[in-house]
């Protein structure tokens, strides 16, 4: 038995409504414990100084999975330079916008962060999916499935099958690949392109099944709710990257019907189609729109400017952007009747008036929002640029100067007319706190994360006050994981396995016949294999703790 | 992790069971397996897959050996930790191995350093190198099943090397399809209409240049350019690639002259161009022996794909210095450290460098020779559990043990040696 005492950090943890109040935080076993001043403990950390937050929470990351992985493959330039190891704990790895496995997780737990999630798991490719999230040492993680555009899933909408079969459904796939959540890519969207459609809107029927993208959307919400699912459904719209596109964003957001969504990588939704370019900022229509929408969450996918890669389901948009690839490489895949895949890799620039654009409505977003609650800090992890940029964002949203400066140095025409040059928000320390951890938490319902509060699991952040925030995020004090410190000023102490997040939803198992006569029919393995058992999973996820969060429909989570 | 398991009793073995085959990256999972000692294929005829099964018959009661004499695993153990502590830069070779020998594999290399590169590296890597400098546009088994038109098989019959190929592409037999197959500059004995018996048509076109000239003209006929003297076969086929509604093409790096990564370039030349109007896409035949596998893990671990090396320095990744055959011609490495878990038929390159040997049974008398040490390695599928990479490197399934022989897993053969080395380290150092 372990017991560790912080003690004098200031104490930001917003799910539990503490903003800088200084006192200890004693640790026991793993778990955030009440001490008393004479208690006896083990080991004490002088915390003056310093602030103290949950351990940071990444709920769109793209960490884990073929396309990841190809990524890694196709750029063997992003790997050149190799950071020198200042641990033996580590072991070599190495990357910046596609790091390998272990790079990453020495990585986030160097800023601070102790869980990660990998919102784009194929049914098809699960498996390796939980074995590369098992191989990232240290943090915590889960997946979404991707539905919604598998064959299975189109054809028993199409044939106008019983909401409460599509229910089971979802519950088999969640259950069947031990996700965390759902996702929805280009809903309906990969599936048209395989049929050579080339463009599907909100309202427009897909080409071979003849059901649009709102039906899609709208039948997943509704399934997940039913399930009790705590991660709302995780949404990439339609028309991504497209001038105008928030008229779908909106739609999409319509299509919900006020049931809970979430619309990831928002930035890349929130184009609107003014001024002499054709494009423009419409961040404030959708923030109004989300404002007033409280089943609504976002995340932002802030862009970053320099080198990274974007890989995405989204094979439909992504082939349409294949041109803009730099280097000009392209990968693209269609994926066993379930999804598929599209890597272009790509460099942000300061004096594209395009990007310079997306950069200021990412920020513009962030600084709209009225409840910091429902938006989350993300650059969609490589697409917008690489996870090792948040200190360099959270600098951004903290301090209107050095936005001021970046924004100076952009293409003129953004830099003149930017709605962000008139926004003045700095955001505080606790407001940080809600869109890095305790936000993200609740998104996703993990109960004992990403808060202080007695019982919690001690994945603790403990940061030096540093007027510059970007040095202050980048390399923090000290980091416990499950009460285990794991790295201490960017120096890895511990890389103990992460543990899986699933959930476990119940439905109806008669669901499994129609699954297995679809397997019979179209599949490429035996339908037998289409489940992963919860030893396989274990065996996949590299013997981490399995944190299995049952759900037992309509909201109510044991 | 799982081992190999004791569920997995002979008596049990009797009954045919449902096996995934391990023999080829396409791991078959629709057969079943019969008897214990003897292990029998049922649901299919597959060469490849009765050969593999052939060799695990008279296995006997296999043993490791160092210098060719036969001694107890923790002997050959502290041998291979010996002589694995004092190389300078070892190569680890083969590679034939599932996703949990890698995990442990690749934590070995950081041990001390190494080189890591498949059996099939020179096969793989026009592939890789495609991947590298332009990209890739693919496609999958269930995408070929559910909607190829047209098959187009380029230099390759498919079926020497993955013999169940045209049966795992066999739409539903309720379904109504019409696909036709093509094999393009594919030599003699190609299969035939009563080999595919599913296609509404096969074909082969023999066209008279090589096949470097064929795929060109064949990517500048679907481009829509005018060529003169092109050959009337190949311009009808391009015509059909550029009507159908999902064209499929299948080439195998492997068979390929080398330079072969220039086909890879045409072909998603092509395919690029193809998918502007209609829709297509690659399916690249190779991956077998868990190349495909040691190739993902090594991925996802390091960042770099295999034909890397390893160090306190990093990862440093060169397909072209960091193969096998050079390293071996050129004394880079000092050791070779061969892992060969499925079939006797890859055993390790002769070499006289020192070399440790984590293998088939079958491949004791090869490596029965002074400088090498043998230790027998359970194969996942027959005797262990384990996961594998299929060709398309989207899907993995899991194996499963189908008897008990006591042999030990790869992973648990590399994480003794990885305990052997550290401990030593830390002896040397003088750390308790």
């Amino acid at each position: 038995m372990t017991t560790i005492r912080l003690k004098g950090g200031r104490i930001v943890d917003p799910a539990n409504g503490v903003d800088g109040e200084i006192r200890d935080l004693g640790i026991r076993d793993g778990r955030i414990v009440a001490l008393h001043p004479g208690d006896k403990v083990d080991t004490e950390y002088d915390l003056a100084g310093c602030v103290v937050m949950a351990g940071g929470i990444d709920l769109h990351t793209h960490i884990g999975g073929g396309k990841v992985n190809l990524a890694r493959m196709m750029l063997p330039e992003d790997h050149r330079l190799n950071r020198p190891r200042d641990s033996l704990l580590e072991l070599a790895s190495n990357g910046c916008c596609t790091p390998g496995t272990l790079e990453t997780g020495y990585r986030y737990a160097q800023m601070g962060y102790t869980a990660a999630f990998e919102p784009a798991m194929l049914a098809a490719n699960a498996r390796q999916a939980h074995m590369e999230m098992g191989d990232t040492p240290i943090l915590d993680h889960g997946a979404y499935v991707m539905l919604g555009n598998e064959e299975l899933f189109l054809e028993m909408l199409a044939r106008g099958e019983d909401p409460q079969r599509i229910r089971d459904y979802v519950g088999w796939a969640i259950g069947a690949s031990k996700a965390m959540g759902v996702k929805v890519v280009n809903p309906g969207g990969i599936s048209a392109f395989k049929f050579n459609q080339r463009k599907l809107d909100v309202d427009e029927d897909h080409v071979h099944w003849r059901v649009t993208p709102r039906q899609v959307v709208h039948s997943l919400a509704r399934a997940l709710s039913e399930l009790g699912v705590p991660h709302p459904l995780h949404i990439h719209a339609s028309n991504l990257g497209i001038p105008g596109n928030i008229d779908s964003t909106l739609a999409t957001i319509d299509a919900l019907e006020g049931l809970p969504g979430h619309l990831t990588h928002i930035q890349f939704h929130s184009y609107g189609k003014e001024g002499p370019k054709k494009f423009s900022s419409a961040a404030r229509q959708l923030v109004e729109r989300v404002n007033a929408a409280p089943n609504v969450s976002i995340d932002v996918g802030q862009i970053i400017f320099g080198q990274t890669v974007t890989a995405s389901g989204d094979t439909m948009r992504q082939f349409a952007n294949a041109d803009l690839g730099s280097p000009r490489k392209y990968v693209g895949g269609d994926i066993e009747c379930d999804a598929g895949c599209g890597v272009v890799p790509f460099r942000y620039r300061e004096q594209s008036y395009v990007n310079a654009l997306q950069w200021a409505i990412g920020l513009e977003i962030f600084l709209l929002m009225d409840d910091p609650w429902r938006v989350v800090l993300t650059t969609d992890h490589p697409n917008g640029g690489p996870f090792t940029s948040y200190p360099h964002l959270i600098k951004l949203l903290m301090d209107k100067s050095f936005r001021d400066e970046q924004l100076a140095r952009l293409h003129p025409d953004v830099a003149a007319i930017a709605d962000l040059r008139e926004i003045r928000r700095e955001l505080s320390l606790y407001e940080i706190a809600i869109m890095t951890r305790a936000a993200p938490a609740r998104l996703l319902g993990l109960a004992d994360r990403g808060q202080l509060g007695i019982g919690a699991a001690a994945d603790i952040a403990v940061y030096r006050e540093d007027a510059d925030r970007e040095a202050m995020f980048a390399t923090p004090e000290y980091v416990f994981k499950d009460g285990r410190l794991v790295a201490r000023r960017g120096r890895i102490q511990a890389v103990p396995v992460g543990g899986t997040h699933f959930v476990e939803a119940d439905y109806d198992p008669a669901i499994e016949k129609t699954v297995e006569a679809w397997a019979d029919r179209h599949a490429s393995i035996s339908y037998r294999h289409m489940k992963i058992g919860t030893d396989e999973l274990c065996s996949c996820s590299n013997g981490g703790a399995l944190l299995a969060c049952k759900v037992h429909g309509r909201g109510r989570t044991l | 992790m799982n081992t190999t398991s004791n569920g997995a009793a002979a008596g049990a073995a009797a009954q045919p069971r449902t096996w995934t085959c391990p023999f080829c990256s396409l791991l078959c999972d629709g057969f079943a397996l019969e008897g214990g000692a003897s292990l029998r294929l049922r649901g299919s005829d597959c060469p490849r897959a009765r050969a593999g099964l052939a060799a695990f018959d008279d296995i006997g009661a296999p043993r490791a050996s160092v210098d060719g004499a036969a001694c107890d695993l923790d002997a050959a153990l502290d041998a291979a930790a010996d002589r694995l502590g004092a190389a300078r830069l070892p190569l680890f070779g083969g590679l034939a191995t599932d996703v949990q020998g890698m995990r442990t594999l690749y934590r070995l290399a950081n041990v001390g350093g190494a080189i890591l590169d498949h059996a099939h590296g020179e096969a793989m890597m026009p592939a890789l190198r495609m991947l590298q400098d332009r990209g890739q546009m693919f496609t999958t088994l269930a995408e070929i099943r559910n909607r190829a038109d047209l098959i187009v098989c380029i230099g390759t019959d498919a079926v020497s090397s993955h013999p169940e190929f045209f049966r795992r592409c066999a739409p539903a037999a309720s379904q109504a399809s019409a696909c036709r197959v093509v094999f393009l500059a594919a030599g003699e004995g190609t299969p035939t209409a009563a080999d595919i018996p599913w296609a509404s048509a096969v074909e082969a076109l023999r066209p008279p240049a090589d096949v470097f000239d064929t795929v060109a003209m064949l990517a500048a006929l679907v481009d829509g350019r005018r060529i003169d003297d092109a050959d009337g076969e190949l311009a009808a086929l391009a015509e059909a690639m550029r009507s159908a509604r999902y064209c499929v093409l299948v080439w195998e790096p492997a068979r390929l002259p080398p330079q072969g990564a220039l086909v890879g370039e045409s072909l998603l030349r092509l395919l690029m161009n193809l998918n502007r109007k209609t829709r297509a896409g690659a399916f690249t035949l190779g991956g077998n022996d868990g190349a495909q596998t040691a190739n993902g893990a090594m991925s996802w671990l390091s960042g770099l794909p295999l034909r890397s090396r390893v160090g306190p320095q990093g990862v440093d990744h060169d397909p072209l210095q960091y193969a096998t055959g050079r390293l071996l011609d050129e004394r880079a490495v000092d050791l070779l450290l061969w892992v060969a878990s499925f079939t006797p038929e890859l055993a390790p390159p002769a070499t006289a460098l020192p070399r440790i040997v984590l293998g088939h049974p079958a491949l004791a008398a090869a490596c029965a020779q002074p400088g090498t040490i043998f230790i027998p390695v359970a194969t996942p599928g027959i005797n262990a559990d384990g996961h594998l990479l299929r060709a398309d490197s989207v899907v993995s399934l899991p194996l499963h043990a189908v008897r008990d022989d006591g042999l030990p897993t790869v992973a648990e053969v590399a994480h003794a040696l990885v305990t052997r080395l550290t401990v030593d380290a830390a002896a040397k150092e003088g750390v308790q």
